[in-house]
């Protein structure tokens, strides 16, 4: 996994320009199409086009950091930028969850998307739109850890997202509970 | 109202501050305090901007209505945040921005293409900017600085001369707009702290005016919210602003102000009266509207009038001789999005304000913002600059129809 990282960041070095072989460098670590297959690496298929671009200009910009995500943002200029997240936004979405549903967690997540308004932003379907991400069928823990993330304030929002607030009210068993709901939303136990 | 913010005043604080620290009970948002509980409330909060500037060629030029003989054209893009505008004497554009990019650029002319030249960066929220005899005025929530000579040395700009550092420095409507008066002096406003509250009217919720040299601190306005633009009368010297007024009282009210100060030190309202006609539901028990100034003319709910200008060009018809273009940045505090324009406001010869009519619309469309005009510069050749910071670019408006 490295070596494709280093490799696709050399490819990114050398053609700045958006090409169907960045997006490869994307699914690299993020799965085939941008379902991912890694644990605690999210799926990128379907994003809005708005989340991603934020997101990695979040990473450029030094204020969300990750190991590996920072350098790969690094060399982005905005005309990279713009095609990037309008081609992972065409992405056909991810499946849900193929593990086996937990009728308690998926029921207590459901009552607790309900009570945090979730879907007023993200979309009642969980789609998302513009700086709300996609959560439905995200990986489960993908999705607890961008909660925990949000709740010790190790991430901050884009613009005036109202995450790190959310998630600072949330127990770590809602994160679970909710992260088991989206993870394996419409899959009715 | 507006609190126009692209990115948080959190995410700006903490850009400034550093690393966030780990804390698990967070505050709520400024923006956010006293935001009724609700699925469609929930997803309220200040619109951000595109993430990255749209090119040139993709901007909503062919979206722009505007009246007969007009045209819009793209003056500059690829100007992240960029807010306010200035006019150099030697013909340079000077533009602010406020939470995202924290820089100051200068507009250079280069074969009818505009360069972006940033001359001042890592400030905090630097959204006041202003131009006289050369020097340019750069106001943060804390302090005012003044940077000499500036046309003669964009390149390799000077250090800033400190002109004044006696402001609160409190983020929530802190942020500045900034212009000199028909009496030399630098008119300043602090915003309310807060979206409502009942500050210190000595310190807050007001405009005043210093000396150039910082000296001499008068108030000059009392009962202001969060004024984002302001212009004086060109034949009477009268100062009129715009007022935002409070968040989350409703969807239709209050309505955004146009006020007109005929007389030094007048009240405004806030926090007690809004719109000239409603009491605070919180802080207007005991108070009554008639004890403070009406406002000129209603600007819409939760509307977001930020810059504004007295037209004092000859290129455009007679008619817009000494009315003003409001830039209406668009409400963030409202189910369906509207405005997003610039209106014209024209003002009788008894300095009444005797209609307002849109100019400059087209850019909401399915309840989303298009673009967002921050601010209007009427440029010496008369054409009108229209800044906006949705999509970091620059608009001119030019008019060749019949005279």
């Amino acid at each position: 996994m490295l070596r494709l990282i280093a490799a696709g960041a050399a490819l990114l070095a050398a053609a700045p320009a958006f090409s169907q072989a960045s997006l490869h460098t994307c699914f690299a670590c993020h799965g085939a199409n941008g379902v991912s297959s890694l644990p605690q690496i999210p799926s990128l298929a379907a994003q809005p086009a708005f989340y991603v671009m934020a997101q990695l200009v979040l990473f450029k910009n030094g204020r969300r950091q990750n190991e590996q995500m920072s350098p790969m943002a690094q060399p982005l200029s905005s005309d990279d930028l713009r095609p990037l997240g309008e081609a992972i936004e065409k992405l056909k979405p991810p499946p849900p969850a193929a593990s086996p549903v937990d009728p308690e967690k998926w029921n207590r997540g459901k009552a607790i998307v309900a009570r945090e308004f979730c879907g007023s932003c993200h979309q009642p379907d969980f789609s998302g739109i513009e700086n709300a991400p996609r959560l439905a069928h995200q990986r489960e823990d993908y999705l607890k850890k961008a909660l925990l993330d949000y709740k010790k304030g190790a991430r901050v929002g884009y613009g005036n997202a109202i995450m790190p607030e959310v998630a600072a009210a949330l127990s770590e068993a809602d994160i679970a509970d909710l992260a088991h709901y989206l993870a394996h939303f419409r899959k009715r136990p | 109202m507006k609190t126009a913010f692209a990115l948080s005043a959190l995410a700006a604080a903490a850009l400034a501050a550093g690393p966030v620290l780990a804390q698990d009970k967070k505050e709520e948002p400024f923006w956010a305090v006293g935001r009724p509980k609700g699925a469609a409330t929930a997803k309220m909060a200040p619109v951000p901007s595109n993430p990255v500037p749209t090119p040139a060629d993709k901007l909503p030029i062919s979206k722009m209505r505007l009246p007969k003989g007009f045209k819009a054209e793209v003056f500059a893009s690829d100007v992240l945040d960029g807010r306010g505008m200035r006019e150099g004497d030697k013909g340079t554009v000077f533009v602010s921005t406020l939470f995202v990019a924290g820089k100051i650029y200068a507009l250079v002319d280069e074969g009818g293409k505009r360069r972006v030249k940033t001359i001042a960066e890592k400030l905090f929220l630097p959204n006041g900017i202003e131009f006289k005899d050369g020097a340019l005025y750069v106001a943060t929530p804390k302090e005012i600085l003044r940077y000499d000579n500036i046309e003669a040395s964009l390149d390799n700009p000077p250090q800033p001369v400190k002109v004044y550092d006696q402001l609160p420095g409190e983020v929530p409507h802190g942020w500045k707009f900034i212009k000199f008066g028909p009496d030399g002096k630098l008119y300043v406003p602090i915003g309310a702290p807060c979206n409502i509250c009942e500050p210190d009217p000595e310190k807050y919720a007001q405009i005043m005016r210093i000396n150039p040299d910082g000296s001499g601190r008068e108030i000059v306005a009392r009962g202001v919210r969060n004024t984002v633009g302001f212009d004086f009368h060109p034949r009477t010297g009268e100062l009129w602003f715009g007022d935002n007024q409070r968040d989350w009282l409703s969807e239709d009210m209050p309505q955004d102000e146009l006020n007109r100060v005929t007389k030094i030190g007048q009240n405004f309202g806030y926090p007690y009266c809004h719109s000239g006609l409603m009491v605070d539901p919180q802080y207007g028990w005991g108070k009554d509207c008639k004890s403070y100034v009406k406002p000129a003319a209603l600007l819409g709910p939760h509307a977001a009038p930020l810059g504004m200008r007295f037209y004092t060009g000859d290129m455009f018809p007679a008619k817009y001789r000494n009315a003003i273009f409001i830039a209406r940045h668009g409400p963030w505090n409202r189910t369906q999005k509207y405005a997003a324009d610039v209106v014209v406001a024209y003002v009788d010869a008894r300095g009444r304000v005797s209609r307002v009519e849109p100019f400059l619309t087209g850019l909401v469309q399915n309840n989303r913002y298009l673009g967002r005009p921050a601010d209007v510069l009427v440029m010496k050749d008369g054409s009108l600059l229209v800044s906006d910071d949705h999509n970091h670019a620059i608009y001119r408006i030019t008019y060749s129809g019949p005279r």
